[in-house]
């Protein structure tokens, strides 16, 4: 990896970003109603003043100059204003990015802490009972549709034990650390078992491929201790196809967790979006997709160094 | 003439606004902190431009008049609800225009402590019509011609019509303050993000996806048999909680005490929550089966009315735990014009079938009629998501195939369920709409030739031209022959199958005092003032 | 880190056939037998649902009509609040479920490992244009795109296949090219090169055999991914319409009655659950069948 490459890549991105927009934006606005439908079923609101209002948002115009006019604005970073608040766009995605990322990166990184050791400690044991108790609890966890997890925890630990809050992002007029923390636990949790279990399966498969190889034999044949060749020669070589999964589901992250959001009432991403797409809010959608793409752009730059890093064999012209 | 059901829209799982209050006591003796939640995510609190119902803007704006708990308007910051008799409403020009002129209470202050006065009417009159301004809610301000403001407490407003549906219109959502919000963008001024009114409570916080937090207006105008200043209530806190599930957990788990609009499905589970009472409160909203006049088998009257006759409404109405009243019209038992004898089609597989026969159909081996070799299949919307919904179409689409009809589900939420349902784009459509306390105006709006929520392609001159003189007379002698005509006329025709009066369940803390739901679409937060909590 | 050889030859004789070893080694492995069999019996059970029951899956019972029923002679696993029974309705919805998970697995699986092996065994503009590509369509989030399309398209059955696997095999594809990435520089790959292999033969005779763990990981992942996919695009009401059942929809539908009748949860769940176990043991069975390094 240098310098040029580098530049080339995100060189790349631009035409990358244009493309995914153009695909995004006739995507959105071809499908069927607009943002004056969100009042369609108010008798009230006369035909004349949704034509006012299309007329104002500009909707009236051929899609073609619509799409030139959003990006003209949106590369000035102008990203508009909302059609269904009135907010600016970009207070209302900054507004959710950060509950989003709370929520997404505790969980990610509590995934991460869990899903490694636990893969590890499967593969070294391969058929042991921890081995099969582990696969089956990993199933369990991509079995179980989140939202059904997520009311069963609520039960439990808001209602019966009346232990933890069953939603939100903090007490009104509370918001510590420690009660946001607290909110943070069974939304976090639920959103990283299904990571926990499928980030299990690829290091263990990971690592019993490598375990197998030749010179982790050869390693242990000269004597090396077992931890030395489990974490030093096993585990590294391991990771890459980790890394890959992992990647994928962390530039995910942004694009918020839809169900958690809305089963815990959770301000973030994902709940913005739906409502924006229900509401046919074109700025919001449009400005929550680009962010959306910047970031998997990034993480895609991100894991290619990454590859490098931790196996050399892996080279980029 | 004011706001349609308008959560029929951008329902994920949330099936229609839930409200929660969650008590916390107050030193005080009668008071208390409520913590209220939505089971939507509200947009925006400025009530001309929400896709939403008004709960949270009927706490801090106040109406000059609003409905009761029995749909009947009442005085709010006028003296008294205009009317022909007390000369509040005058016809003018031989009965073309007409004058309405409101006394407002004297004395009336707005939050910060400036005062309210008829200047404030005119106000809110113009920066609703105004064409700058984007809300979609401009309802009732193009029939004003003026407004003049002879003093501080008296509006006159001259109307280009006569308009007996004013009341349900413009002014309904509460009067703004001129003094904060001359000369501003209505439609992007920070004003929205604090907003108050002469309203109960004024907004402290709002923080979008989250919460709005009310705190009492310590200058609300109306007191007590006792002198004592309303509301008792100390701070109202509406969150947001966007699915119905976790609502009911919520109440399970205290964090919450009040809710409405609980689904059906779900009222079961709310019934044994201790210090939780459930309510069936009346509402205005009527369920329907409409019909798509503009599809093949669906022009003909015989179909629609093997359908009508296919449809055993007892059947429905026990799947969804009997929570609604089975109708025969579209006007609701809450209106005097409710027709006690409309053309009625009773539950009755054998007479439907011998329509589809005298209407040219051939049961075929399948079990479906057909006709010219066309079998008789039918596509079948409701919003996608809501159980209520879905499930009282599962129970219509096996009674429609016990007699030979197919039904193909095609459900739309959100955007594409306003669309298809504005467009017609179904062959048979069940949903509900709540209407405001005045109906007719909504009426026509379902059943005119064009009217706005007519995509089902139905059309009977004679119900436009008895719908018109209906929306155009106070006399509710007049009123109920217009309106008993259209109802046996629209019901002949089967433009649509009315089905059910509906019901909603309301969850309520024990400890809440003077609560009264309010049937109508301007929510149970219409009048809060009284409301107090019990230690 | 020591710089580590890799070697690819089978540690096995050379005599016995590939197919022969893979079969040889699968009959040792007890779960993935059993795995099979499990998916087998599923599959039948979803094909003669109709004769297995004698209730059909849209039937329902007036007499039952308003809230769930427990399981019980009449009805093994109880009814819906529609007086459907729960059996009829599982085993109808393992057509549409079995069908989704495995055909969309499938289909991500091809795909992912098609692009992935040409990116990363050509390089270059290859890779750069087929992995721009990948990243487009991951860019996509697959909820909203759903929700955007249904407007104009119904979720129909092959359509929910050619969605799910269409757009679930970008991890696939980049695990592969990571692999492939890896091994292409090896002195090995450049001594079947110098020997005169074709292209095709040393990408998928001799490295994409090494890459054989990540990808029956991830295909067996995409099968449990697809049909909880499907129940979460029931839970925005955009899944398999109704009455039709699937197992998603079953559960997302139960999501109501958690608490009056939880069987209505734990039944469709159950299946899921042991529909992916067997598609997870059975991938373990294949991947030390068909591992060369093994």
């Amino acid at each position: 990896m240098n310098f040029s490459y580098l530049t080339r890549r995100a060189l790349v991105t631009i035409p990358l970003l244009l493309g995914v927009s153009l695909i995004l934006f006739f995507v959105l606005h071809l499908a069927p109603g607009g943002p004056t439908d969100v009042y369609a079923d108010n008798p009230s609101v006369s035909p004349a003043a949704l034509e006012n209002l299309k007329r104002e948002l500009g909707l009236d115009q051929p899609l073609p100059l619509q799409y030139v006019r959003w990006l003209a604005a949106f590369a000035r970073g102008e990203w508009g204003f909302s059609i269904r608040s009135g907010q600016p766009v970009l207070e209302t995605a900054l507004e959710r990015v950060v509950p989003t990322l709370f929520l997404g990166g505790t969980s990610f990184v509590l995934a991460l802490l869990l899903a490694i050791p636990l893969g590890i400690f499967s593969a070294l044991k391969r058929y042991s009972a921890t081995d099969y108790v582990f696969t089956f609890v990993s199933f369990l966890g991509i079995s179980m549709p989140i939202f059904w997890l997520a009311l069963m925890l609520q039960a439990l630990f808001a209602v019966n034990l009346r232990w933890l809050p069953s939603a939100g992002l903090e007490t009104i007029g509370d918001g510590g650390f420690l009660d946001r923390l607290r909110h943070l636990i069974l939304p976090a949790s639920i959103l990283a078992v299904a990571n926990i279990a499928s980030w299990g399966r690829f290091v263990r498969s990971s690592m019993l491929d490598v375990l197998g190889l030749d010179y982790i034999r050869t390693a242990r044949a000269k004597g090396l201790s077992e931890r030395l060749v489990t974490y030093r020669h096993g585990f590294r070589n391991a990771l890459i196809p980790v890394v890959t999964i992992i990647a994928l589901d962390f530039a995910g992250i942004l694009s918020g967790a839809v169900i958690t959001e809305t089963i815990f009432a959770w301000p973030g991403m994902g709940r913005l979006f739906i409502e924006a797409m229900n509401g046919r809010d074109y700025p919001v959608l449009m400005a929550l997709l680009m962010i959306g793409s910047v970031a998997l752009v990034f993480t895609n730059l991100l894991t290619d160094l990454v590859y490098s890093l931790i196996d050399p064999r892996i080279r980029y012209e | 003439m004011g706001i349609l059901a308008r959560y029929s829209l951008r329902g994920l799982k949330m099936l229609g606004p839930i409200i929660l209050l969650c008590g916390i006591t107050a030193a005080q003796d009668k008071g208390g902190t409520l913590t209220v939640g939505l089971s939507y995510d509200l947009d925006t609190l400025d009530p001309y431009a929400t896709g939403f119902l008004t709960d949270v803007s009927s706490t801090f704006l106040e109406p000059l008049i609003a409905p009761d708990e029995n749909a009947r308007y009442v005085p709010a910051m006028a003296t008294e609800v205009p009317t022909q008799a007390n000369r509040g409403i005058r016809l003018t020009e031989g009965g073309k225009k007409m004058i309405v002129t409101y006394k407002l209470r004297p004395g009336i202050k707005w939050a910060d402590g400036e005062p309210v006065t008829s200047a404030d009417v005119k106000f809110t009159w113009e920066a609703i019509k105004d064409p700058k301004y984007l809300g979609p809610e401009k309802d009732g301000t193009d029939e004003i011609e003026k407004i003049e403001t002879p003093n501080p407490l008296t509006a006159v407003i001259y109307y280009n019509q006569v308009y007996p549906g004013f009341k349900s219109a413009l002014f309904g959502y509460g009067i703004l303050p001129k003094h904060v919000l001359e000369g501003k963008d209505l439609n992007k001024d920070p004003f929205w993000d604090k907003p108050f009114g002469a309203g109960p409570f004024k907004v402290t916080e709002f923080k979008r996806g989250q919460y709005v937090i009310l705190d009492r207006n310590p200058n609300y105008y109306r007191k007590d048999d006792k002198g004592t200043n309303l509301p008792y209530l100390d701070r109202i806190i509406f969150k947001i909680i966007p699915n119905t599930n976790t609502i009911v957990t919520q109440l399970k788990s205290g964090e919450i005490q009040f809710a409405y609009s609980i689904p059906f499905t779900l009222a079961p589970s709310v019934d044994n929550v201790p210090g939780i009472k459930v309510i069936k409160a009346k509402t205005l909203r009527f369920m329907h089966l409409t019909y798509n006049h503009k599809n093949e088998f669906l022009k003909d009257l015989n179909v629609r009315k093997a359908i009508a006759f296919a449809v055993d409404r007892d059947t429905i109405n026990k799947s969804l735990g009997n929570y609604m009243t089975p109708i025969n019209t579209f006007a609701v038992t809450s209106f005097a014009f409710s027709s006690k004898n409309p053309p009625t089609y009773k539950f009755n597989r054998e007479a439907a079938k011998k329509l589809l026969n005298t209407a040219g159909y051939k049961l075929g081996g399948d079990g479906i009629f057909a006709k010219d070799g066309k079998r008789l299949s039918l596509k079948f919307m409701t919003q996608a998501g809501r159980t209520e919904y879905e499930t009282a179409q599962q129970v219509i689409i096996a009674q429609l195939k016990a007699i030979g009809i197919e039904t193909v589900v095609d459900n739309k939420s959100g955007a594409a369920l306003s669309d298809a349902r504005r467009k017609g784009g179904y062959d048979l459509w069940y949903s509900g709409w709540i209407t405001p306390a005045d109906a007719i105006e909504s009426y026509i709006s379902f059943y005119n030739t064009k009217g706005f929520n007519n995509g089902s392609g139905y059309s009977n001159p004679k119900v436009d031209d008895l719908l018109e003189k209906a929306a155009s007379t106070f006399d509710p002698l007049l009123i109920n022959s217009y309106m008993t005509q259209v109802q046996k006329l629209v019901l002949n025709d089967l433009a649509s199958l009315p089905l059910f009066e509906s019901a909603s369940v309301i969850a309520v803390t024990e400890k809440l005092q003077n609560f009264k739901p309010n049937p109508t679409n301007q929510t149970n937060f219409r009048d809060v003032s009284a409301w107090w909590l019990k230690p | 880190m020591n710089n580590p050889t890799l070697e690819f030859k089978s540690s096995k004789p050379r005599d016995e056939s590939f197919l022969a070893r893979a079969v040889r080694r699968f009959r040792k492995h007890r779960l993935a037998q059993f795995g099979l069999v499990m998916l087998m019996v599923l599959g039948l059970a979803a094909i003669f649902a109709p004769i297995i029951s004698s209730y059909t899956f849209d039937g329902q019972d007036s007499a039952l009509l308003g809230q769930p029923t427990a399981p019980n002679f009449k009805h093994l696993l109880g009814t819906d609040q529609l007086g459907r029974d729960n059996f009829t309705r599982i085993l109808h919805g393992a057509r549409v479920s079995l069908l989704v998970g495995l055909s969309s697995a499938l289909i991500a699986t091809f795909l992912g490992t098609l692009i992935g092996a040409l990116a990363g065994f050509y390089g270059a503009w290859v890779d750069s244009v087929l992995m721009r590509f990948t990243d487009v369509v991951l860019s996509i989030p697959i909820l909203p795109l759903v929700i955007a399309l249904s407007g104009f398209l119904r979720p129909s059955l092959p359509l929910l296949v050619l969605i799910i696997g269409g757009l679930g095999w970008m991890g696939t594809a980049r695990l592969v090219r990571s692999q492939f990435l890896s091994l292409r520089n090896t002195d090995y790959v450049e001594a079947s090169k110098a020997l005169g292999g074709s292209n095709s033969r040393i990408m998928f005779r001799h490295i994409l055999p090494n890459a054989i763990g990540p990808i029956v990981v991830s295909t067996t992942l995409a099968v449990g991914g697809a049909i909880i996919l499907e129940s979460a695009l029931s839970f925005f009401g955009l899944g398999v319409q109704p009455p039709t059942p699937t197992w998603g929809n079953l559960l997302t539908g139960s999501s109501d009655f958690l608490e009056t009748a939880p069987w209505l949860a734990a039944f469709p769940g159950l299946f899921i659950l042991i529909t992916v176990l067997s598609v997870n043991f059975l991938g373990d069975g294949l991947r030390d069948a068909l591992d060369p390094r093994l």
